[in-house]
């Protein structure tokens, strides 16, 4: 196999991965929630722009994200653990390989350059310029820019020392800042060509001599590729289960004192077992905090009294459908299997753990929606998210216990 | 009661048409470690999966104070603890809240389970780790974890699955001393062990085997006997006994 097929191999792999946790992620009312945000966001973003004062600054808003945008990401090289040891000794001969890592992720980061153009599109034509030429015009240069960034990242990950390393990225922040400032106050053209002149220039004679002197960091590249796989899969994790999941643990030393709650007793195992796996593993409790804020914002932002109430039902049903995942923490555990326990106190513990938070979290909804409408809203709200959740207890997590006792 | 564990002819595997392991049977008795010694392969993990009941026998049956997990599920495992080969840790709770969920599983004290604890983390030197999570442990401090747990819950008998990986000398003779005190209170061991010096110097009884059958099993004088090999050591009788069919 040459490496050019060996590539082709690894990328379509990922492919077919990937498409088949997208068209879960399609099918589990993501769609719907994007039409949703898209339909109240085209509303206010109308008002937003009205409301923003002319004063602000347009262009070094433009150039914050965008530098960002440029400067941030590698390339993907879809290495995996056991090419430390099989493919190392043939790094001499992967440039086919290599270049065609950077022409991947050219085009992923191209994509997502012009999604975040495009969502900023309203603001640019209204206070940058407003012809659709320009817009097209720095997109393409934009991407050109995030090349440059994507090869000369590539030579710079040669570097081991983790400081100079970080202080290679900066420069190159430095750089960008410069040039996507020319690109968004719109400077004359022949500053651009002198700005990718130079950056040419400075590819050729420094980070192609880094490329000579230095070898490829196998382990850095691995590092890379894995975040960037665990991003997708955290992504796909809000939507479905991922099982290959392995995610930090997160200590939050600061929520010990939950842990009270469930009292020494045999009877309260999975009690103690789901409060540790939620708080602390797979970012539960991060995604149960991400809705109940983006919600509680929400209710407090729409003012139809029926899309509240949606907003509401919508959140809570969210966050249930994510703390159910809970109870498949610990099926792939082979201790647990030998405690000598009965399969009910285990959804005895999840459900506990479900009515608390569904609690907190209508409780929450509900003092939002009373603090910015009223009492009468805040009540209407806390039953509306009571009730979702009630349901969820009632009626969904049976059948799913049912089909978890008869696999 | 004579058998702690009785294991009587179990055949059994992961397929139906292809057994792992034929007709197997043996027993382990108080006071009394028993070393179950095998090539990779042997069949070893698979015994012992069997009788920690994360795997049916298809014919046979295995018995733990002469009771089935079909009859008593919860007292089946109530008297069995299990060392895992590969330590088998939760990587969202600390060292202590391994040992303290071990003992809520197991319907322990409050208090027998904080005097237990206290001693055990002294003796394997862990003391100062309680708090801490399993992503800041060594392999070897990781299979301490396995074993403090193991020794927490005092069951009648011990399932040990190559305890000694990764730990050092002074885990190593903690590990068993320990095992040594437990077998004169009466409790029954069964380890499977590569360190056979080891296994030779400790264990009453061993079990060969190979292929997924028994070849011999005894104490060190009928093995030597049986093998008709007086005086040799466990590693020699053992590489006589394989030996055959390595040249087909």
């Amino acid at each position: 196999m040459t490496n050019a097929e060996l590539w082709d191999k690894r990328r379509s792999d990922y492919w077919t991965m990937a498409v088949r946790y997208l068209r879960l992620i399609g099918n589990s009312g993501f769609l719907f929630t994007i039409y949703l945000l898209f339909v109240f966001g085209s509303y206010y973003y109308g008002q937003f722009l009205q409301w923003l004062p002319e004063t602000f600054p347009a262009v070094i808003f433009f150039t914050l994200v965008f530098t960002w945008l440029t400067t941030r990401g590698r390339v993907r090289t879809f290495f995996k653990q056991g090419d430390l040891i099989f493919l190392t000794p043939l790094e001499g001969k992967l440039s086919a390989y290599i270049r065609s890592s950077i022409r991947y992720s050219w085009m992923m980061e191209t994509f997502w350059l012009t999604l975040s153009m495009l969502i900023l599109a309203p603001l640019f034509f209204d206070r940058l310029s407003e012809t659709g030429t320009s817009f097209i015009l720095i997109l393409l240069l934009l991407s050109g820019l995030k090349l440059w960034n994507l090869a000369a990242g590539f030579e710079e990950q040669r570097v081991l020392d983790r400081k100079q390393y970080t202080n290679h990225t900066f420069l190159r922040a430095g750089l960008n800042a410069v040039a996507v400032y020319a690109l968004f106050s719109q400077q004359p053209w022949w500053l651009f060509a002198f700005i990718a002149g130079a950056l040419i220039i400075f590819y050729i004679g420094y980070y192609r001599a880094i490329a000579r002197t230095y070898s490829l960091k196998w382990e850095r590249l691995v590092e890379i590729e894995n975040q960037t796989v665990m991003t997708f899969y955290r992504v796909a994790n809000s939507f479905t289960d991922v099982p290959s999941l392995k995610s930090k643990i997160r200590f939050r030393r600061w929520l010990n004192p939950l842990y009270n709650l469930v009292s020494f007793e045999q009877k309260n195992v999975y009690k103690y077992m789901f409060a540790r796996s939620f708080f602390r593993a797979n970012d539960y409790f991060g995604i149960f905090l991400r809705l109940t804020i983006i919600g509680g914002l929400f209710i407090s932002i729409v003012e139809l009294d029926w899309g509240r109430w949606l907003v509401a039902a919508l959140f809570a049903y969210m966050t249930a459908l994510q703390i159910e995942t809970l109870k498949n923490h610990y099926d792939t555990s082979q201790m647990v299997d030998l405690y000598p326990l009965q399969t009910e106190n285990k959804q005895a513990g999840h459900k506990f753990w479900i009515v608390f938070l569904g609690i907190i979290q209508s409780l929450i909804f509900g003092i939002t929606a009373s603090l910015t409408y009223g009492a009468g809203q805040g009540l209407i709200i806390l039953a509306l998210s009571l009730a979702v959740y009630s349901y969820h207890l009632m009626v969904r997590l049976p059948k799913k216990y049912e089909t978890l006792s008869r696999s | 009661m004579s058998e702690l564990l009785d294991v009587r002819q179990i055949s059994g595997g992961y397929q139906k048409n292809k057994p792992v392991l034929h007709n197997v049977s043996f027993s382990v008795h108080p006071n009394e470690m028993v070393g179950l010694i095998g090539l990779n392969g042997a069949g070893k993990s698979t015994t012992i999966k069997h009788i920690l009941g994360l795997m049916e026998p298809h014919e046979g049956q295995v018995r733990i104070l002469g009771k089935t997990m079909a009859e008593n599920k919860t007292d089946y495992r109530q008297n069995l603890a299990y060392i895992p080969e590969t330590p088998l840790l939760y990587e969202e709770m600390t060292l202590w809240e391994h040992l303290e969920l071990t003992a809520m599983a197991y319907g322990l004290e409050k208090e027998v389970f904080e005097v237990r604890a206290n001693r055990l983390l002294k003796e394997f030197r862990m003391t100062k780790m309680a708090k801490w999570f399993p992503s800041h442990f060594s392999k070897g401090m990781r299979q301490k974890v396995m074993i403090m747990s193991a020794f927490l819950i005092r069951p009648s008998i011990y399932i040990a699955d190559e305890p000694f990986v990764g730990l050092d000398p002074i885990g190593i003779k903690s590990f068993l001393d320990r095992m040594l005190e437990l077998r004169e209170e009466g409790c029954g061991i069964l380890m499977s062990t590569h360190i056979l010096a080891t296994a030779e110097k400790y264990c009453d009884r061993f079990l060969f085997l190979h292929q997924g059958k028994i070849i011999l099993q005894g104490t060190m004088d009928e093995l030597q006997a049986q093998a008709k090999m007086p005086g040799a050591d466990l590693d020699d009788i053992y590489v006589e006994m394989t030996k055959e069919d390595r040249h087909d």
